[in-house]
């Protein structure tokens, strides 16, 4: 199918969902009103290690509508620990701590009240006692052998370490003509949705059924519930309708879950638990990757780069969860957009008293982006190579797709030098390095950045059976179900919830582009989960080759259905009909109708070719292309599709305050066949803003005593209208050959490239005094200390 | 996360007078800014109980003194360590006390402490300016109660 024989895909098409959200008429978890909810707030840790000596709540529990306080000693003899990613079985996490607490604002009792402020009231009163215990803030600090373990039982703080060798590595390195050594840091940031994570459940005794309503993200959520509260899974049934305001990965709120479902089925009420900020920021259990990288990479004088051993070195923080994970998915972009010939990659995990790490936008992809770009700066500047002469040269050229890298994932499709060309045609980028000479000659720092970056996507979870050898999943399906009713009318089923990425709009466009029918009338509904098809949520850039490919032929086999029905009317073979936006035609001309067609397919079996099943319906569960395999040698095919994006950022800053601006921003973004071309590229300018807070502003700091030192938007950056610049986004399509219409993810995008490219701006900004900077965020101060530092030395 | 603190203080009394202050229950319960209740427990040992706000966060905090190393009426050490809903302190002080005249004396103090929970991660950025606010209306309610007992004792 071509552009051109398109009528709804890629045109300019209103974002359905966006009319509900504008007025105001969304429907979020707080939204929900249900009778006799109670209400549940947490007696949070002090401090970031110490030994649960008693709990009296005798207090709490005698002030006003308190109902119940739930210590975990209790929880814990009730439900099963928490899943863990890798096999790290004493490494046990539940709800609540259990005996030991393990950092700073860690979860330690629950309170149950009639109202939200009665539980807070009386949070205040229920009395901890604790004996201090060492603690471990600092991931390298956490791997010497002196070091405390956060989970004694486990031995040390080493959740993974592995080491994978792809291609000579030691002959590429002897043979290469330079190499030069780097360590780069990617501070501890997130997602921090203006919605924090909220939950109510609700236990029916007599239906024994538990429903649960929840803004969640996350896969396998029912089944994980299920599991831990010890339930069959069919007594599990999450609500899907419910709109999730905002996650990014970060809304996987599943200690919260188990912890009022639990209370739900005990106090035989609905048990409702929002977080306040200060809950979401410190021990929502939602803070991104931070990770050290330690890269050597061996080059030729011609600036060909040959291979890079690369160490990243994750702070997981107290307890495992999927966190390791996030080490593992960036293994299928590990050379990035650049023909790299041999890998050697270590990946270590480690737990320290920090909030437990959980998964960001990119999966990991993000921070290792920001390490190969900042490693190509350097040997272009080893070199005295142009920064994008140097990537012209390493880059994949679009003759070589389908590209396999040394980590054995095959790249779908690009064109990544059209796509520079572009942005560098667009931007003028001539004219733009005048205007950086110009403003240094002002006086002003002044840099240029650029990055080059790939978004995998079309997620499968290749890296669970790759970091964890028990774990046998080589599939991430995603299904959808559509059905036109006895009245004609179109009705999609999709089965998640969503978090701002447009599904519905995605559904309707794509079925209505099958059926040739206005995706405006095409109905989209989210069953719960027992009326679900089998679906692996919206992670890992996934959803429009996902649920785009689930929708799109479930609607095929519908229109299949139709075709049959018509050329059976009409007494003719089916393979010489034509379908057009609900018109069966024969080769003669005659035709049969859209009534006609449903009416037979509900009301009149006896006109239903022999074999068909009353009733118009189908139901698809599309497997994630390419994705068949285990792993094999240590390598595997990680997602199919792989989106490119190129940055190119001016920035100027006062040498003396610092304080970082951004003079123009250009992005070329190639994400195949766009859908909504309005979410993709609301996807991309959010990705930036994102980029701009990870580069600059956004950090879970703590201290040395353990602290979190940013626990609101106070001391918690985010960037804002006045940090977040216009954008200009220059497009390009290199279809995917792997998907339905040739579309790649776009969940991610901007967000992969901006912070390489805004630490390259700032790192050119600083090249005349010879220094460089290799820390993410770059704070004001930070900057403007390394300059002094240098002028001083100077 | 850590603090120091420091300082010195003019007070218009006698060493004699403001050393029986500072070591009375009730005048300490008068001047400790949120100062709520404060028993004694053993000598030189009380539970106190506050009640303090700093910055957006306002709670409770209930706690430990102690009094040691005394060298009446001129020096002595205090140790404070405690918990509440504004979060955990532990700090240990000193203070000299020096006649500079027959009704007057100077108080020097200077102490260390840790601060965890919701205090040291909300309220950390101002912390050093509420503390210094703290120990100036803990001296200025001092030095009232001083003019005070000296009004009394002029009209007596």
């Amino acid at each position: 199918m071509t552009d051109q024989q398109r009528r709804f895909v890629s045109t300019n098409r209103r974002v359905r969902e966006d009319r509900r959200f504008v007025a105001g008429a969304g429907r979020y978890v707080a939204d929900l009103d249900m009778p006799g909810t109670l209400h549940v707030a947490l007696v949070a840790s002090t401090a970031p290690a110490a030994r649960i000596l008693g709990i009296d709540a005798s207090e709490a529990l005698a002030m006003e509508g308190v109902v119940d306080v739930l210590t975990g000693e209790e929880l814990s003899a009730a439900v099963t620990p928490l899943m863990n990613g890798l096999d790290t079985p004493l490494v046990r996490r539940f709800p609540l701590a259990v005996g030991q607490i393990r950092y700073a604002g860690e979860w330690v009792a629950a309170v149950v009240a009639e109202s939200r402020a009665l539980a807070e009231d009386a949070a205040e009163k229920v009395r901890v006692r604790t004996e201090a215990l060492p603690f471990v803030i600092d991931a390298e600090a956490a791997l010497e052998p002196d070091a405390t373990p956060v989970h004694p039982e486990h031995g040390s703080n080493l959740l993974l370490d592995r080491t994978f060798d792809w291609g000579p590595v030691a002959e590429d390195f002897a043979a290469a003509e330079e190499r030069l050594s780097l360590r780069v840091t990617w501070g501890r940031n997130s997602t921090v949705p203006i919605e924090t994570f909220g939950v109510i459940a609700r236990w029916n005794p007599w239906e024994e059924m538990l429903d649960v309503w929840a803004s969640i993200q996350m896969p396998k959520y029912a089944d994980q519930i299920a599991r831990a509260l010890k339930l069959p899974g069919n007594a599990v049934r999450v609500h899907y309708d419910v709109d999730v305001g905002g996650s990014y990965g970060v809304k996987r709120g599943i200690k919260h879950t188990v912890l009022v479902a639990y209370l739900a089925r005990k106090l035989g009420r609905p048990v409702r638990l929002i977080e306040d900020r200060l809950e979401n920021m410190r021990a929502g259990d939602a803070q991104g990757p931070e990770r050290i990288f330690d890269i050597d990479v061996a080059f030729d004088r011609d600036g060909t780069v040959r291979s890079m051993k690369m160490r990243a070195l994750d702070n997981a923080g107290a307890y495992a969860g999927r966190a390791p994970f996030q080490l593992g998915k960036p293994i299928g972009a590990i050379v990035g957009p650049y023909r790299i010939g041999s890998v050697q990659y270590r990946a270590m995990s480690v737990t320290t008293n920090k909030a437990v790490q959980e998964a960001v936008r990119g999966f990991g992809q993000a921070p290792t982006n920001y390490a190969i770009e900042t490693m190509m700066d350097r040997v272009a500047a080893h070199l005295g190579i142009d920064r994008l002469e140097l990537r012209r040269r390493n880059l994949i050229r679009a003759e070589e797709f389908p590209y396999t890298i040394p980590s054995g994932s095959t790249y779908d499709s690009g064109d990544y030098h059209t796509v520079i060309d572009k942005v560098l045609a667009h931007a003028d980028y001539e004219a733009l390095k005048a205007e950086r000479d110009r403003l240094r000659a002002e006086g002003l720092c002044a840099g240029i950045g650029i990055a080059a970056c790939l978004e995998p996507s079309g997620g499968n979870s290749s890296f669970e059976p790759l970091l964890n050898e028990k774990n046998r999943t080589s599939t991430w399906m995603e299904g959808s179900r559509v059905t036109i009713d006895a009245l004609g009318f179109v009705t999609v089923a999709i089965h998640t919830t969503s978090s701002g990425q447009g599904h519905e709009t995605l559904a309707a466009t794509v079925v209505g582009e099958e059926l040739g029918i206005d995706p405006d009338r095409i109905r989209v509904t989210r069953p719960d989960s027992l009326s679900s098809l089998p679906g692996n949520s919206p992670v890992g850039s996934r959803m429009a080759i996902m649920l785009g490919g689930a929708a799109a032929r479930a609607a095929r086999n519908l229109k299949r259905q139709l075709v049959a029905i018509g050329a059976h009317a009409m007494g003719i073979d089916p393979d010489t009909a034509s379908y057009e936006a609900g018109t069966i035609t024969a080769p003669d001309g005659r035709s049969i109708g859209w009534d006609e067609l449903v009416d037979i397919g509900h009301r009149r079996f006896h006109d239903l070719p022999s074999g068909t099943n009353p009733g118009l319906t189908a139901s698809f569960i599309q497997q994630v292309p390419t994705g068949v395999a285990l792993p094999k040698d240590g390598k595997v095919q990680m997602y199919p599709c792989y989106s490119f994006e190129f940055h190119l950022v001016l920035m100027a800053f006062d040498p003396v305050l610092a304080k970082p601006e951004i003079r123009r921003y250009v992005i070329g973004h190639d994400c195949g066949t766009v859908i909504n071309p309005h979410i993709v590229r609301g996807m991309t300018l959010g990705g930036i803003a994102h980029g701009i807070g990870a580069a600059l502003l956004e950090e879970f700091t703590y201290d040395e005593g353990g602290q979190l030192m940013t626990q609101s938007f106070l001391d918690y950056l985010m960037p804002s209208s006045h940090e977040v610049p216009s954008v200009e986004i220059v497009h390009h399509c290199t279809p995917s050959p792997l998907t339905e219409f040739g579309q790649k993810g776009s969940g991610e995008s901007g967000y992969l490239g901006a912070p390489a490219a805004i630490s390259g701006a700032v790192q050119d900004a600083l090249s005349p005094w010879g220094v460089t900077v290799d820390k993410l965020p770059l704070r004001m101060s930070t900057i403007s200390d390394t300059i002094a530092d240098a002028e001083t030395a100077a | 996360m850590h603090m120091d603190i420091s300082g010195s203080e003019e007070i218009e009394a006698s060493r004699q007078r403001l050393w029986e202050g500072l070591n009375d229950p009730d005048v300490l319960t008068k001047c400790i800014p949120g100062c709520r209740k404060m028993t004694e427990t053993a000598p030189d040992a009380y539970d106190v109980e506050l009640e303090l706000k700093v910055a957006a966060v306002g709670g409770s905090f209930n706690g430990t003194v102690a009094l040691t190393h005394k060298r009446p009426p001129e020096y002595c050490r205090i140790t404070v360590s405690g918990e509440g809903s504004l979060g955990t302190g532990t700090g240990t002080a000193e203070f000299t006390i020096v006649e500079t005249g027959p009704e007057t004396c100077r108080l020097d103090y200077s102490g260390e402490g840790e601060i965890g929970g919701l205090v040291a991660g909300v309220g950390q950025r101002i912390l050093k300016s509420v503390a210094k606010h703290l120990t100036k209306q803990f001296f200025k309610d001092l030095r009232k109660h001083f003019d005070e007992t000296r009004q009394d004792a002029g009209a007596s």
